[in-house]
């Protein structure tokens, strides 16, 4: 009992210690931008601010070109990950319960996706998007970046269909529903837990991406969260209460979805990869 | 089942024709034409490419900067698969029992995994500075002044501040991996065994490493895939592959020589090599996966 006891303190101790390490740089973040640089640079960074103060904030939104960054990101996002799951889920379903010649190459050439570094893909893609017209604008990162989101979500919704009982199927195709209706009413309503997690994990996907940002977009007023967060560094390099203030409304979407929706994300993460 | 064998009509197409579409122009067309281009000597942008073979992969073994680069994905793999592996593993089981608050430590341990490499790479950037950075400062306030040093800005320093970096980011990820699958293991085994006699570490050696064994091939061939291609950001934002080359890591470089040095075909060897590493962790990983479903 005692031994149980002193096992727990000790665990307690050592997660706790673990935490702090862990929650540091969240409040270094917020400490930095909540303050003014003379402020930051006589007192230091782990002193109280004298003022809490949110012009670095109102700064990167408005000088930093923040508003512009998010209001690109925001299109992208609910543009993309939307279409990016139906089209991923139209194909699952196939792979997962119909027979037809070249059912497993396809998946296996989906699945292929998943170790392709999307780097192998940059300047070959750069010259289609430029014949297309689609360089340096919006859809030219919704097309790849729907075609980066598939392997996974592919894997994970097959897998879940899968699990899905032949007999609802065939008591809906003895009644004459067609293969869409099929879809839409026994497929995508049973697999509503992965699909809430993929749309989930596919929103932080898409509004974090930068490589491809970076190589397809060049204009400010084009520029996603991530890559203007990159060049607002430039532009502020020393002023460090900004970069933090832009880094801080750059991140607070992606940790108030984490915060309010996590448990979706044991089930996507673990539930869902096992299929 | 009748229903699974009918032909595949054009109605039965449009199920399958959006998702392929896409994924052949922009994810296997491109692939293969990056092949192509990594057999020419090109610039990237004028009409003429010059076939010149395999040379630029030999040219890639043969440059010492390849050697720096190859060694830092060696050392970022290594500790990706040693630190977060294990303290991953640690946390998962710690965080299995029926501690209070503990869904408030596998959150915070968790949600770096969810931000923006850049972001990660900024933070990190300034926790490091040296004039006014977290790093510092503590080292002064707690008497280590001696150590207070330019922590991004000198060879020996720069690389292990970009992997303690990535290891404050990783290891959530294989925590709540490894949670999932502590969380299928049958009681029954733990009670069985406990009634055989075995102890706390036998119990975890015999049943929860075996048990584990599909969530580890998840976990490593993640972080190994991670580990080529998300470092990206991260390195981006905080050395840019310097000072010198000292930081520089396969993505980076071959970003550098593709889209700033104008040789887009050794640029292109190099993602193709960065794709066969991958391929070749992968493969086992699929193996995995379509045995499963």
């Amino acid at each position: 009992m005692n031994n149980d006891r002193l096992e727990k303190i000790l665990l307690y101790i050592f997660l706790t210690a673990l935490l702090i390490l862990w929650i540091a740089p969240f409040f270094i973040v917020i400490l930095t931008a909540l303050r003014t640089q003379n402020d930051l640079l006589t007192n230091g960074v782990f002193s109280i601010p004298e003022n809490i103060i949110f012009d670095n904030i109102l700064n990167a939104w408005n000088k930093g070109n923040m508003s512009t960054y998010y209001r690109n990101s925001i299109v992208l996002t609910l543009l993309k990950v939307p279409t990016g799951v139906i089209i991923a889920s139209l194909v699952a379903f196939p792979l997962a319960k119909w027979k037809f010649k070249f059912k497993e190459p396809l998946f296996i050439l989906f699945l292929i996706g998943l170790a392709v570094p999307i780097h192998v893909t940059l300047l070959p893609n750069t010259i289609t998007l430029s014949k297309l017209n689609l360089l340096n604008t919006l859809p030219g990162l919704f097309f790849p970046y729907i075609a980066f989101g598939l392997p996974m979500q592919i894997l994970i919704l097959r897998g879940f269909f899968s699990t899905i009982p032949n007999a609802f199927l065939e008591a809906a195709y003895i009644d004459g529903a067609s293969e869409f209706i099929v879809y839409r009413r026994i497929m995508l309503p049973l697999a509503k837990p992965a699909i809430a997690a993929l749309v989930i994990m596919d929103f932080l996907a898409t509004w974090n991406e930068f490589t491809m940002a970076l190589i397809f977009i060049h204009s400010e007023q084009w520029k996603t969260v991530p890559l203007g967060l990159m060049g607002l560094q430039g532009q502020f390099s020393s002023n460090y209460p900004t970069v933090m203030a832009a880094t801080l409304v750059a991140i607070i979407p992606v940790i108030l979805i984490y915060m309010l929706l996590q448990r979706f994300f044991v089930t996507g993460l673990g539930g869902g990869i096992k299929g | 089942m009748d229903f699974k064998k009918r032909n595949m009509s054009l109605k039965r197409l449009l199920f399958i024709l959006p998702a392929l579409l896409i994924y052949l122009v922009f994810m296997v067309y491109p692939m293969v034409r990056s092949l192509i281009i990594s057999l020419h000597k090109w610039d990237g942008l004028s009409p003429e490419m010059n076939f010149i073979g395999i040379k630029n992969y030999i040219d890639f073994f043969k440059d010492p900067v390849s050697y720096t680069v190859l060694k830092n994905n060696l050392l970022l793999m290594i500790v990706l698969l040693i630190v977060p592996v294990i303290l991953g593993l640690v946390l998962a089981v710690a965080l299995n029992k029926k501690l209070p608050g503990r869904i408030v430590y596998r959150t915070i341990y968790y949600s770096p995994y969810v931000l923006p490499m850049v972001a990660v790479g900024l933070i990190w950037s300034w926790i490091y500075d040296p004039m006014f950075g977290a790093l510092n400062s503590i080292l002064k306030s707690v008497g280590l002044g001696q150590y207070v040093q330019g922590w991004l800005g000198q060879p020996s320093t720069a690389f292990p501040a970009i992997l303690v970096t990535i290891i404050w980011r990783s290891v959530g990820m294989p925590m709540l991996l490894f949670l999932a699958g502590l969380q299928d293991i049958s009681p029954q085994l733990y009670e069985s065994a406990e009634i055989d006699g075995a102890n706390k570490f036998q119990q975890f050696i015999y049943i929860t490493i075996p048990q584990l064994k599909q969530s580890f091939a998840i976990v490593i061939s993640l972080l190994i895939v991670g580990s080529l291609k998300q470092a990206f950001g991260i390195v981006y934002a905080m050395t840019w592959g310097g000072p010198g080359r000292s930081t520089q890591i396969l993505s980076v470089w071959m970003y550098f020589n593709t889209f700033l040095y104008e040789k887009a075909g050794y640029g292109s060897a190099i993602a193709w090599i960065m794709t066969i590493i991958a391929m070749l962790i992968i493969i086992p990983y699929i193996r995995i996966m379509t045995k499963n479903t």
